[in-house]
């Protein structure tokens, strides 16, 4: 009602009004047929409540936001809408309480990259709800750098979440010094190789050198602005993991000398006491040597070989008898 | 000679008086480090696996061949490890072994394919580990006789702490020097298994070889019964040993599920990350108090080994099963209270799992014996855990993959049951042959370790 009565004066002075600009004058609402529309509501359980909206294009944004008051209040109250802080004209209504309950409703009309920032619905001084518009963010990269050898290829990868919507396109970027550089692949194909697919980018760095080091910027573009993050690559040779390498083989080489020579050392003294032990042994008279054999001996005219003296033979052939015996 | 009272041996475990500690306190260290650097490092891998799907731009499922490949290679080369350690020197073997492994982290550091991780990761260090475990857990089984089951769970514990400590310090390597730097550090890493294969005493030959030349016959036959003699292939003719097998088999089904999908089972839930992460690390610490606290318990001698293996298999069988019955409540506690009962008896049955092939097969054919097993169970491995994806995949949630699994831990328990003189009070006598090896090689054992 007051919007129709501002619109008549504005044709009563016949468009020469010098119109104040107090708050920000949105563009009245009307329906774009080609923009998308979107619903964001929000049920107040506190008294504040903050939502993110990611808005990938232009579009017509509804804001609701319901709010319960607690407590017996019977009073009216304010509701308005800010951006950024700022009132917003013509946005001031005054609600009841119906059922301890009101509602807020407006429909926004995001064109370009000022409409995005932070909406506000206010509920007197009692409640408010804020929708944060912003272009969608990348996933967190993580933050520790990328690392990479001379000579090898490496990987850098961008995406959006799942539930965001996709850019329309990703660039990359280089940092030089305190500028970003742009990577196209047409300037050096064996070099760089961007992969875009959807909702993700790849960015392939081939035959790394040490000035490979440094900032790569992914942007991630949408119709209404830009997301930017970063990620750090960081180039080393082979003799940085060389070093831990060689001191554990180091480690082992010295473990392993330390047991054989401890060992060579213990049998060696074992070797000292046995050699000792078979000494005493042989310093006893040998009575199992003149132990008669188990078996018959034969007596030594049934061999076919003469021998000069049949005792010793008789006795060689008991002790071999008896060898073969055991 | 010493003589060899016949009722000496009857005792639990039939070994006659042997050696127990000392020096294989010593065996059981380097068992330690070992088995946490077989297994605990092929735990800890999961890291790498994120840089590879992004380095090579492969899939998720080609990525994790290459630990499939490893585990397979350890499992199917056990024997290979368990017959050259028969006929030549398990020192030399495990140094080996050892030196297999690391060599192939360290190939791996310069892959340019996929293929090439296939073969260094998985099939060279595959080849590496089987070398190593098996005959070092078939060393240790030797060094002792009434604590055997203590020694082997307290080597055993390592997996589990080493999963604690490998996830970080990889975590940590691989942000600090990309995944090729990394490998080649663990490659360094896994050289440390050297002097460990180094703390085993060198043993001299043990004279069956001549008993089979002996025989007589063709020179290919002669070095094929001594090959199968190596291998124990005469094992697989055993009825006890086979159904023993069989049992590992069933129980090598289901085990390895709940470490698989539990994280997955209980997000599905609806537990938050940190909520089923926590009940996965309060099961390591429960099955690394269960490898302790049923070695010792073992040790006491009250029980038969096999009886308490039936009894911690089908705990374990159970609680698997009750783990997504737990969560149909939604309840929390529920859950970690079910896997920490699972972890208890998982860990439980691990080593009395080993101690009890002496009793299967007899004490000097264990080298073997546990050569066969590992080859035999690797199929159950590579078939229990895609058929419990593929039936929560099919049914749309965990209760049938669990309770499947639950179910072939118990037919384990029940395969036990079968075997020779399950229901006395002490252990079954050995077959013939294998008695009269067993006395011959304990007492050569004897002489040699003077």
């Amino acid at each position: 009602m007051m919007q129709a009565s501002w619109m008549l004066l504005l044709l009563a002075w016949g468009g020469h009004a010098n119109t104040k600009t107090v708050g920000q004058t949105l563009p009245p609402v009307e329906p774009d047929v080609h923009l998308l529309a979107d619903v964001r509501s929000v049920v107040l359980q506190g008294k504040s409540h903050t939502d993110k909206v990611d808005v990938p294009g232009p579009m017509n944004l509804t804001l609701q936001c319901t709010w319960t008051a607690n407590g017996n209040k019977t009073l009216n109250v304010t509701g308005y809408w800010l951006k950024d802080g700022r009132d917003i004209d013509n946005s001031h209504v005054t609600l009841r309480l119906e059922n301890q309950q009101v509602h807020l409703k407006r429909t926004f009309l995001i064109k370009n990259e000022e409409s995005l920032g932070r909406y506000s619905c206010m509920f007197g001084n009692e409640a408010k709800a804020d929708f944060i518009l912003a272009v969608p963010h990348i996933s967190d990269v993580r933050d520790k750098p990328v690392v990479s050898y001379v000579g090898d290829s490496v990987v850098l990868a961008c995406k959006v979440d799942d539930r965001k919507p996709e850019p329309k396109t990703w660039l990359w970027f280089r940092a030089n010094g305190t500028d970003k550089e742009q990577i196209t692949t047409v300037a050096e194909p064996q070099k760089y190789q961007i992969k875009n697919a959807g909702k993700a980018t790849k960015l392939h760095v081939h035959n790394l050198t040490r000035d490979d080091s440094g900032l790569f910027y992914c942007a991630a573009v949408f119709t209404i602005g830009t997301a930017v993050s970063h990620l750090e690559l960081k180039v080393i040779t082979i003799y940085e993991p060389l070093k831990p390498f060689v001191t554990i083989v180091l480690e082992v080489l010295i473990l392993v000398t330390a047991i054989l020579l401890f060992e060579r050392g213990q049998s060696k003294k074992s070797q000292v006491q046995e050699a000792s032990e078979k000494e005493v042994a042989n310093a006893e008279p040998p009575a199992t040597n003149a132990e008669p054999p188990a078996i018959n001996v034969e007596p030594p005219t049934s061999t076919s070989s003469a021998t000069p003296s049949g005792e010793s033979n008789g006795l060689e052939k008991s002790s071999s008898a008896r060898q073969r015996k055991s | 000679m010493a003589s060899v009272r016949p009722g000496a041996e009857r005792r639990r475990g039939g070994e006659a008086e042997g050696p127990d500690g000392g020096w294989g306190w010593v065996l059981v260290a380097a068992l330690f480090v070992s088995t946490s650097l077989v297994f605990g490092l092929m735990r800890g891998l999961g890291v790498f696996f994120v840089e590879f799907v992004q380095y090579f731009e492969e899939s998720a499922q080609a990525i994790s061949w290459i630990s499939s490949t490893g585990l397979a290679a350890q499992q199917f080369f056990s024997p290979l490890g368990a017959a050259l350690s028969n006929a030549y020197d398990t020192r030399l073997v495990v140094m080996a072994g050892g030196c297999l492994a690391g060599f192939g982290f360290i190939l791996a550091s310069q892959a340019t394919c996929l293929l090439h991780l296939y073969l260094t990761m998985g099939l060279i260090s595959g080849l590496g580990w089987g070398l190593v475990f098996t005959p070092m857990v078939a060393t240790v089984m030797a060094s002792f006789t009434r604590r055997r089951t203590f020694a082997l769970g307290l080597a055993f514990s390592s997996i589990g702490l080493a999963s604690f400590t490998f996830n970080p310090l990889f975590q940590f390597l691989v942000e600090t020097y990309a995944w090729r730097g990394a490998l080649l550090i663990l490659g360094g890493l896994s050289l440390n298994i050297v002097p460990c294969g180094a703390l085993i005493r060198s043993r001299r030959r043990p004279k069956r070889p001549a008993k089979a030349d002996a025989e007589g016959g063709s020179p290919c036959g002669g070095v094929l019964r001594r090959v199968a003699s190596y291998l124990e292939l005469s094992l697989l003719c055993e009825r006890p040993y086979l159904t023993y097998t069989l049992a590992i088999t069933f129980l090598n089904v289901g085990y390895f599920v709940p470490y698989v999908h539990l994280v997955a089972h209980s997000r599905h839930a609806g537990f938050s990350e940190y909520q089923a992460a926590f009940v996965v690390s309060a099961a390591g610490v429960t099955d690394i108090l269960g490898r302790l606290a049923s070695g010792w318990f073992s040790d006491l001698g009250r029980f038969r080994l096999i009886h308490l293996l039936s009894v911690w298999t089908a705990l374990a069988g159970l609680f698997i099963a009750l783990l997504p019955v737990s969560t149909l409540w939604g309840s929390y506690a529920g859950l970690v209270a079910v896997s920490l009962l699972y972890g208890f008896c998982a860990g439980a049955l691990t080593s009395l799992a080993f101690t009890v092939v002496p009793t299967v097969a007899g004490a000097e054919r264990v080298m073997g014996a546990l050569g066969l097993v590992q080859l035999i169970e690797s199929c159950a491995g590579l078939l229990g855990t895609p058929l419990s994806g593929l039936l929560r995949d099919v049914t749309g949630d965990y209760l049938a993959s669990f309770v499947v699994s639950g179910s072939f831990l118990i037919l384990s328990t029940l395969t036990m049951a079968t075997l020779p003189h399950y229901f006395s009070r002490t252990d079954p006598p050995l077959p013939p042959n294998a008695e009269a090896r067993r006395l011959s090689s304990e007492t050569e054992r004897m002489n040699a370790t003077h």
